[in-house]
């Protein structure tokens, strides 16, 4: 049913005038790509250093709260531009990638990287005042850094596979890969 | 110097090889790897060199940031490396014929000279005996050089 509703959607999003217009221009999708790539230095570099901070193995010398709130604000722009480009991809080309396990791995994965993030945040501001300056963060704070970094990897990894049809609904897939993969039923 | 004979070479290889007949090795430990190591040589550039511009960490001294920034990237740099020579091998000969190819070669070889000719040596004494307009146009040109790495290395995809 969902799956269903999800095909019914991308095919809408396909037939406006703005996703065949990013699809077909050459530039303007690959430019959208291209930054969609530029922002992963951008915000994972941020993040990726933050969470190393935590972990001990970057800059042990600074306050990790100093860490965390400046490299804070370059990481969410970073992230909006990421999200906005994400979103223009996705309207360029919504069937495909509606129907691509990839993308739907890698949805999964976000939405835990986000609830990963507030645990973070929550834990951080409760508790820096005690640690902030010791090399590395409590185990609590170490567990969710370096389940950012693992889950951060995933999202990357699948995004990067979006690209690859191994998986698509047009080849012979087994009845659990074609329903997680949202295939339905021509 | 002839170069087309090498790069056809690459591609009988063992890294050629595996590249070519297995795309879920050269998408995973080729792709993704060479992305997350872009990420972390992206923060390392950014945190160093907006350090340098005054825009972020204002409070903590410049010279402990970029130590610290240039250990990761030195990593992140050898994993690209590493990874570019994996994925270039298994498409070789298309590589030689791309533009954005020899774009993004040209741009790594200029970071990597800048990096450790010119910012490295100019940085390892104390920040506050340079000119701080000096460090900010080192800082500035050192992240367009690695973002236009980046961005030449993603066209390569596109014009194959």
């Amino acid at each position: 049913m969902i799956n269903e509703i999800l095909v019914q959607f991308a095919e809408w999003l396909y037939a406006t005038g703005g996703s065949r217009a990013i699809e077909e221009s050459f530039y303007l999708y690959n430019w959208i790509e291209t930054t969609h790539v530029l922002t992963i230095m951008v915000c994972l570099g941020m993040l990726a250093f933050i969470d190393l901070r935590m972990l001990g193995y970057a800059l042990p010398n600074v306050s990790a709260s100093t860490i965390a709130d400046r490299l804070n604000v370059p990481m969410m722009i970073g992230f909006a531009i990421m999200f906005i480009t994400g979103l223009l991809l996705f309207y360029a080309k919504p069937t495909y990638t509606n129907q691509s396990i990839w993308f739907r791995i890698k949805m999964v994965l976000l939405v835990v990287a986000f609830f990963n993030a507030i645990r973070f945040h929550r834990h951080m501001k409760a508790s820096a005042s005690t640690w902030c300056n010791e090399p590395r963060a409590p185990l609590n704070l170490r567990v969710s850094a370096a389940l950012s970094l693992g889950l951060w990897a995933g999202v990357v990894t699948t995004g990067r596979l979006i690209a690859y049809d191994w998986y698509h609904c047009y080849r012979d897939l087994p009845g659990w890969l074609s329903a997680a993969a949202g295939c339905v039923a021509e | 110097m002839e170069l087309l004979p090498f790069f056809e070479w690459a591609e009988t290889t063992f890294l050629g090889y595996i590249g070519k007949t297995y795309g879920g090795v050269y998408a995973t430990f080729g792709q993704s790897l060479h992305l997350m190591a872009l990420a972390v040589l992206g923060g390392s550039v950014l945190v160093a060199d907006l350090r340098l511009l005054n825009v972020i960490m204002k409070d903590v001294p410049s010279k402990i940031v970029t130590e610290q920034a240039h250990k990761w990237f030195r990593i992140a740099l050898v994993v690209i490396i590493c990874t570019g020579t994996f994925m270039a091998a298994a498409v070789a000969q298309r590589m030689y014929h791309n533009d954005f190819f020899w774009a993004k070669m040209s741009a790594l070889l200029v970071g990597i000279i800048f990096v450790f000719a010119i910012k490295r040596p100019l940085l390892k004494g104390s920040h506050a005996d340079l000119n701080p307009i000096v460090i900010k146009m080192v800082a500035s040109a050192s992240i367009l050089v690695w973002f236009s790495v980046a961005a030449t290395g993603r066209w390569i995809g596109f014009s194959g």
